[in-house]
């Protein structure tokens, strides 16, 4: 079944937790204990599962979207254990999202410099504000991971931390320099204002 | 007592634009085993700011003290014995060698030469860079060079690094191998104070400060208060 084709039946699927799991699967097939376990190291502090079994109906999504599919697994058990191996579709439904998470982010951004515009009559609020976003954007800068990311116990978590760190590094670099924009613009608003307002 | 102090200190460029300032009634603290890093747009004042910090630059007004002395009666005795500044150009003259560049500033200051070889090759070795020891400068790449220049400045046993812009240039996958250096070497007991353009260069540090059209804004050193204390007994218990 082609990606176009589940978007049309199943409408279009909104848990991160699902789309993060897609991705785990993607990187390599695994059993779903596997997979929560490789869940907890690679998305610490990013997303998390509410239970173990939170994996299951997660997979259980991904496989009636035919995202992924069962394999026979090795155990040799009565029942033996399925793994789960991305199909053809979850692929291209995985590229379209991370791109998809761009325009995401992009309204975030837009929405919270509108937010921001709408306090540039009030100088004073609208500087405290920034003061307080320049803050919290330091600290974020400070507190990314240096290193190769050892820290984690795979090669796949040790990137996906990297990655993670350098893209949150390099974001928080773009706000400063808006932030500095911003004050620019303020300063202009201040100079125009007639005295005495 | 901080080990720098920065107070009201005032800066404006001479040349064009005219008359603008650089730094405004900057008020700056630094303790030991901080890691402090100064972000800012080109243009923005960093170099001169860590020029002053260093005592090699004076500022118009306002006073710079380390460990207590006024920089402004003090600055030449201060740098290089306590307060090193990491210069990331190498002068010809003192040597094509990496050890060589390293035990020139050693030798300078009268130091014995096997004294001085070898607390070069110390040097070398707490930077990460013993491994081209014997190359000469023209072979290494930026990020080698980067460790070669902390190591000069490391050989004379500072208590405060200062250093410009430590990974400009350097690979993208070497950068990280900079900063952990300078994060270990704050966790060490040395204080570092290095400016960076991109904020890719905050990482690892104690505080990010911002400077921009002369305001220096960023956290107070008072949040630091009870971080460092459980950071340097960590460090304590890692090394001893």
């Amino acid at each position: 079944m082609g990606a176009e084709r589940v978007r049309e039946q199943q409408g279009s699927m909104q848990s991160p937790v699902n789309w993060a799991l897609l991705g785990l699967v993607i990187e390599r097939e695994s059993y779903a204990y596997k997979l929560a376990q490789r869940f907890d190291r690679t998305y610490e502090g990013a997303l998390s599962l509410s239970s173990t079994s939170h994996v299951y109906t997660a997979l259980r999504s991904l496989l009636d979207r035919g995202l992924v599919e069962e394999v026979p697994g090795s155990g040799t058990g009565r029942q033996p254990k399925p793994c789960y191996r991305a199909t053809a579709a979850g692929l291209e439904e995985y590229q379209r999202w991370l791109v998809g998470q761009l325009s995401e982010e992009r309204r975030r951004q837009r929405l919270f410099a509108m937010e921001l515009a709408a306090l540039m009559s009030e100088p004073e609020l609208a500087r405290a504000v920034i003061d307080g976003y320049e803050q919290e954007c330091l600290r974020e800068a400070s507190k990314s991971t240096v290193g190769r990311g050892d820290g984690a116990d795979d090669a796949g978590s040790q990137l996906a931390e990297r990655l993670a760190s350098e893209e949150n590094r390099l974001a928080v670099g773009a706000r400063l320099a808006w932030l500095q924009y911003v004050r620019s613009e303020l300063r202009a608003i201040g100079e125009r204002r007639p005295q005495g307002r | 007592m901080s080990l720098l102090k920065l107070e009201a200190v005032q800066k404006r460029y001479a040349g064009p634009p005219r008359g603008r300032v650089v730094l405004s009634e900057t008020t700056l603290e630094i303790e030991a085993g901080e890691l402090v890093v100064v972000w800012g747009l080109k243009g923005s004042g960093r170099s001169t700011l860590l020029r002053i910090a260093a005592g090699i630059e004076a500022p118009d007004s306002g006073t710079v003290r380390f460990e207590g002395r006024d920089l402004a009666t003090h600055g030449e005795d201060l740098l290089g014995g306590g307060l090193g500044y990491c210069e990331r150009t190498f002068r010809c003259a003192e040597g094509q060698g990496v050890l060589e560049q390293v035990t020139v500033g050693l030798l300078a200051r009268g130091v014995p030469p096997r004294q001085a070889r070898l607390r070069a090759q110390r040097a070398l070795e707490r930077a990460g860079a013993d491994g081209y020891a014997t190359q000469r400068l023209g072979s290494l790449d930026v990020g080698e060079s980067v460790r070669v220049a902390v190591a000069r400045t490391l050989a004379l046993e500072p208590a405060l690094l200062v250093v410009d812009e430590p990974t400009r240039g350097v690979d993208l996958l070497e950068r990280d191998g900079i900063l952990a250096l300078l994060r270990s070497l704050a966790d060490e007991g040395i204080a570092v104070l290095a400016s960076t353009a991109e904020s890719t260069g905050l990482a690892g540090a104690d505080r990010g400060l911002v400077l921009n059209e002369g305001e220096l804004r960023g956290a107070p050193p008072a949040e630091l208060a009870t971080v460092l204390p459980l950071r340097r007994a960590a460090a304590w218990r890692a090394t001893g």
